[in-house]
This record gives C-alpha cells, structure tokens and sequence, in this order.
C-alpha cells in the first residue's frame, strides 16, 4: 500500500490539528533524563528519527542504551523519574512532547499502540484473555461491552487464535499465544504505528518466527507501521524496511536495513555485526566487544563509544561526532566520515 | 457441552465451527465454577454448616419457641441432658437448647456485619492507599496506623457506655438492638486496619506489574483499574482477611459479653459462656451448659474457614487443574 492508500484507509479520521503533508511520525533530537539519587542519567541523547507510513523501523542496541526509553517515550510511558527535557515527537506533524497527560490520552492506543516486553506480565493473570483484549475498545472507543467482546473475538481471529480461546486465562495460553493475544491488544483501536519493545524475547526459534511472520503479514494487511526494539539483529534483517543502530543513548548509525547490514560503516555497527553469527562465514568464534557501555550518569565527552572502539583517534575523545548523511540513505555519527564525505555520496562497496 | 441439544437433527449442518455466543460462554464460566464447587467436599461441608446456623439464626422460633426467661423456664435447675431437655438446663431452668439456638442469631449478626464492615472499609483504604501512594498513602496509613494499636477491649468499655448514652439503649437500627451495634463497631473499628495494610502491601507488589502501566496506557483511569485490575488480584486476601475476621469477631462478641459488656437481653453464645461462668458451672460439673455454645463457636468458625478456603481456590484461575 502507498502512503495515500494507507491514510485514506484509516479506519478513524485524521487527527485535527494534523499537518498534512507532514511525516507519520518525526522526532528530532529528543533527550530523556532520568532522575537519581546521585545525578542525572542521560538515557537518550539528542536521538532524530522518522517513520513513514506503512513501514518497519527496527532499534537495536544493547541493554541499556536507550532503546526501550525512547520507544516509550513517544506515547509518555516513562518511569516517575524519567522526563523528556528536549526535542519534539511529531505525529502528522503535531508535537506529543508539550501536550498534558489528557491531551496525549487521544494519541495513546488509537495512533500509537505497545507490544509489550514479556507477555505473561502485560496481561492481567486473573482477567480472560478477551475480556483484556476488549479492554481498550471500551475504555478508548467507548464501544458497549457486547461490541467490544464481539471485536476481541474478530481481533483472536486475526492473530490465529481460536476465538473460544478469550474465555481463557492468560496461564491457560501458550508463550506465543500470550504474544499473539498482546498484537491482538495493540490492534484493538486500529492504530497508525505499533512499538513492539522485544516482542519475541523468551519465545523460541519457530514461534519467534511465527510471530514476525504475523507482524509483517499485518503490516501488509493493515497498512500499520512497525517500531522494533530488540537486540536481535535477525529479527531486524527478516522484517524491519530500516534500521537504527543506538549506543549509549545516541544514534551510532541509521539506514535502510539492507545497507546498513551489508556496508556497516560505524565501528560499532560492524563489531555488533561480527558479534552475530553468520553462516556464510566461516568463523568458529564470534567477536565480542571489550569493555563495557559508559556509566551514563557521566558519558565520555566526546564520541561515545571511543573508550571501546580501535580505530578511536583523538578527537574521537574531546568532539561529538556529528551526523552525516550518505547518499544511500545512511545516516553516521562517526568522526572516520568527515562531513564533506555526505556530500561527495560516497557510497561503499 | 450440549451443542446436540441446542441443534435438534443438526438443522444448522452438522459441519462447520460452532458460532460463538460470548454471553453463553460467560455462564459457562460460572456453570464451571459452580461445578468446581461442587467437586470440593470442603466448601460443600463449610456452606451446610453455615446455611444449618443461618437457618437457625433467621427463624429460631420455629424450632425451639419463642426465647424462654425466667418467668418462661420449663425445666428444674441445671438439669443434665435428658429426653425433654436434650441439652440440659440453665440455673434459672431454661432450657439449653432454646438458648443455644436463640443464640445463633446474635453471634451471626455480629460476626457478618463486623467481618463487612472490616473487610470493606480494610481493602478500600489499602487498595486506593496502595494504588495513589505518595501523600494519599501517607495520610491514610497514619490513620491505619492509629486504628491498628487501639486495643479492642479498652475502646469497647469506653465506647460502649458513651455511644449508648449517645442512642440510648433501646434504640435500633433494622431490628439490631444498639448494643450490639456497639460492639460491631467496635470490632470494625479495631480490626479494618491490619486488612488495610495487608492488601496494601499486596498492592504495592501488584501496581508495579506490567499490566497495570499496560492498562493505564490503554487509557483506563484510576479508579478502573483499582476495580478491574488490582481488586481481583487481592479477592484471595480479601477472603482470607474475612475468614480471619469473622473468627475474630465471634471471639471478640464472646469475650466482650463473657467480661459483662454484651446485651444482657440478647442471647448471644458469648452471654450464655458468660451466664455459665457466673453460674459457676464448671466448677458443678455443668459441662452441657458450656459444651453447645462453645461447640457453635467453633462449628461456625470452622466451616468459615473451610468455605474460604473452597472459594479462595475457584474464584483464583490459576490454582488447581481446570477441566
């Protein structure tokens, strides 16, 4: 489906004070700190994305470097002691980041809907699947209880689930049943973007494939745009149009995935890439990475990831790296691409 | 499942899923629960005993007359058991088992509304305590805290004497003499505050689950989600705590009228244990004065239990094997 197609399907009009013309969805240099005993954490660090309609955006990255925060971020679901101190969140080109909690409440789930981590959390233990499922139809759509039940049951159906199956308890379903049955949850107000924050952790190889085979069945179908967080590069290369590398709360790399995974050009990307098994290599060990990400209460002042990184030069340590952009739709923070690099279009091999 | 029944001679096909009637579904979770029920000896026990004594509590007088006194009293004093008084008589020649029938109706009264007003009052502040926190919490804690060391017996003799004066003693409230009402106060007052705090710590540990944020940013409020999401997830507490309550406000209502502060027109089993005590019946070898009462004490407390116990496991989804 075309971009038209995908917003003249809606099943919800547009949102009223929508741009049009604007992007799905814009962030730009969105930081989010979280408050400690003992300082600030900078979590996420000037972090600029875009998601377009009916795309696969996929966040890797590994634990702890922001990855989650910033998906969270975006339908405000942080912490008590996490805020958003700058940048904007720009749905249909309106800003999320200034509105109350009320305001932001008609966003939440009709546009931008979670898969959360762990699905035997996210599901109330003692309430029937279905009657978990018709929840947000009831709270966000104000349908009646009957309607609601009637569209949990659509929804099971849509996900491969027998729809005799909502009268069970979330211990009664197996490990991707409970998964499919959360996608059912996030589908329920028929919403413009989906996050799913690791939803194939702890499921095994054939029902995680399952469940990306359903996903991106979906996306197909329905037109939905996908945000994936995992540390699971092949979850990123089987179904994510894009993928945006991040390390210690930035943006290390972001590119079409199928660029950034055959010409990996920050350190970073590489390493991580030569971190994950390959079968057309022939390699009995996998590369780790020395060291450890940065405390981010106090990060290295310059580039990030130099302390770890061997091809780290001086001025790594002391500036920023900035952004530069290729013509292959790959974006780098990486002081080994000098600005002039973006304009020339160097494209590697 | 009768899918032939409802389906005479398969007009509908016999082929092809069944259609999906949620509503049906939904009795057939109850039907399921009724049926789990059915299967535990242990409820069935507990609710025979308790439906014998409400029975007994609702309608005394068909069984056993009206109330004997002194003027009314059939039998000679301190008879032992025989054919005209299976259970013996009292000092005064009343009948015991007149007594101990009349008696089912107070004890029950008081253990039901104190155990209501307890497990009501306790799971309402816990729940909103546990959920709000910050101030809220604070606020409301501090007042458990100041109900959890008031000790049942020193805020009975105080208040009984002043909330009386207050209504006077003949006053009452749907039939339930004021003096009573004071001692059901009493025992709501002091002992709301240990089940405020125990589902409050339970729902501290509930509201940091995953669920609830799920719910919240789903777009529920408050107030439903302290109703759909935290309440089922404490009920098995709940049934404990009122369990524990009903034990205890028995006990209390016995203790309070054994040490002279019960309703001395109003049999409860406690006045009787009272009345056997000054009547120095243990000391006369009069054990059939003692023996009925304190039996319905630990009858009635004894099935509570065993019914909580029942309900803890069916209405909690995940204990036990289904089908």
């Amino acid at each position: 489906m075309s971009e038209l197609d995908i917003r003249s399907n809606r099943k919800w009009p547009m949102p009223k004070q929508a741009v049009p013309g604007a992007p799905l969805l814009e962030v730009e240099d969105l930081s989010v700190r979280f408050a400690m005993r003992n300082g600030s954490v900078k979590a996420v660090d000037g972090v600029s994305f875009r998601l377009n309609d009916g795309e696969a955006l996929g966040i890797a990255g590994e634990s702890g470097c922001g990855k989650t925060t910033t998906a969270l971020s975006l339908v405000r679901l942080l912490p008590a002691n996490g805020r958003i101190r700058s940048g904007s969140v720009k749905l249909f080109g309106i800003d999320l980041v200034p509105k109350t909690e009320k305001q932001l409440a008609r966003y939440r789930w009709r546009e931008i809907s979670m898969v959360f981590q762990g699905a035997m959390n996210a599901l109330n233990p003692v309430q029937r699947v279905g009657d978990q499922i018709a929840e947000p139809i009831e709270v966000r759509l104000g349908a009646s209880r009957a309607a609601s039940q009637k569209r949990a049951a659509e929804l099971l159906d849509l996900v491969g689930i027998p729809k005799q199956r909502a009268m069970a308890y979330p211990h009664q379903l197996s490990g991707g049943m409970r998964q499919r049955a959360m996608i059912a949850m996030a589908l329920a107000c028929d919403p413009a973007i989906v996050i799913g924050d690791e939803p194939t952790t702890a499921l095994d190889v054939m029902v995680q494939a399952q469940i990306l085979q359903l996903l991106e069945q979906l996306r197909r179908d329905l037109g939905l745009s996908l945000i994936l967080i995992t540390h699971d590069l092949s979850v990123i290369a089987e179904t994510c149009d894009r993928v945006m590398v991040m390390y210690a709360g930035r943006v290390a790399e972001e590119g079409p995935a199928r660029r950034v995974f055959t010409a990996p050009r920050h350190p970073y990307t590489r390493k991580l890439l030569l971190a994950f098994p390959n079968i057309h290599a022939d390699r009995r060990t996998l590369d780790v990475i020395p060291g450890q990400p940065p405390d981010l209460r106090n990060p290295p002042p310059g580039c990030r990831f130099a302390p770890r990184c061997a091809e780290a030069m001086d001025v790594c340590r002391e500036v920023v790296p900035p952004e530069v952009r290729f013509a292959d739709g790959v974006r780098v923070a990486c002081h080994l691409f000098p600005v002039s690099d973006a304009v020339a279009g160097e494209v590697p091999a | 499942m009768s899918a032939a029944t409802t389906d005479p001679a398969g007009v509908n096909g016999p082929a092809g899923p069944a259609p999906v009637v949620i509503h049906r579904q939904r009795f057939r979770g109850l039907r399921e629960s009724l049926g789990r029920f059915s299967t535990r000896t242990d409820g069935l026990v507990g609710l025979g005993i308790l439906l014998v004594f409400a029975v007994l509590a609702i309608a005394p007088a068909l069984f056993v007359g009206p109330l004997e006194t002194v003027v009314t009293a059939t039998g000679g004093v301190l008879e032992p058991p025989s054919m005209a008084h299976v259970f013996g008589t009292d000092e005064m020649g009343r009948d015991m088992l007149n007594l101990t029938v009349h008696g089912a109706r107070i004890s029950m009264i008081i253990g039901l509304l104190a155990t209501v007003i307890t497990v009501a009052v306790g799971a309402l502040v816990g729940i909103v305590a546990g959920y709000s926190g910050g101030r809220l919490d604070n606020a409301l804690m501090r007042v458990t805290d100041f109900f959890l060391v008031l000790p049942t017996f020193v805020l009975a003799i105080i208040l009984a004497p002043i909330l009386l004066d207050i209504i006077g003693p003949e006053a009452e409230l749907f039939g339930i003499r004021a003096t009573l009402l004071v001692i059901v106060l009493v025992i709501g007052l002091t002992s709301w505050a240990t089940t405020a705090r125990v589902i409050r710590s339970q729902v501290l540990s509930i509201k940091e689950r995953m669920f609830v944020d799920r719910a919240r940013v789903i777009g529920s409020g408050s107030g439903r989600i302290m109703r759909v999401h935290i309440l089922p997830n404490v009920v098995n507490l709940i049934i404990a705590q009122a369990v524990l309550t009903f034990a205890f406000a028995v006990f209390v209502e016995t203790t309070l009228a054994f040490i002279g502060l019960g309703d001395p027109f109003a049999p409860s089993w406690g006045q009787v244990l009272n009345a056997a005590q000054s009547a120095g019946a243990p000391g006369l070898g009069a054990w059939w004065y003692i023996v009925p009462p304190a039996a319905c004490v630990v009858l009635v407390v004894l099935a509570f239990t065993l019914l909580g116990n029942a309900l803890d496991d069916i209405l909690n989804p995940k204990s036990g094997s289904r089908r």
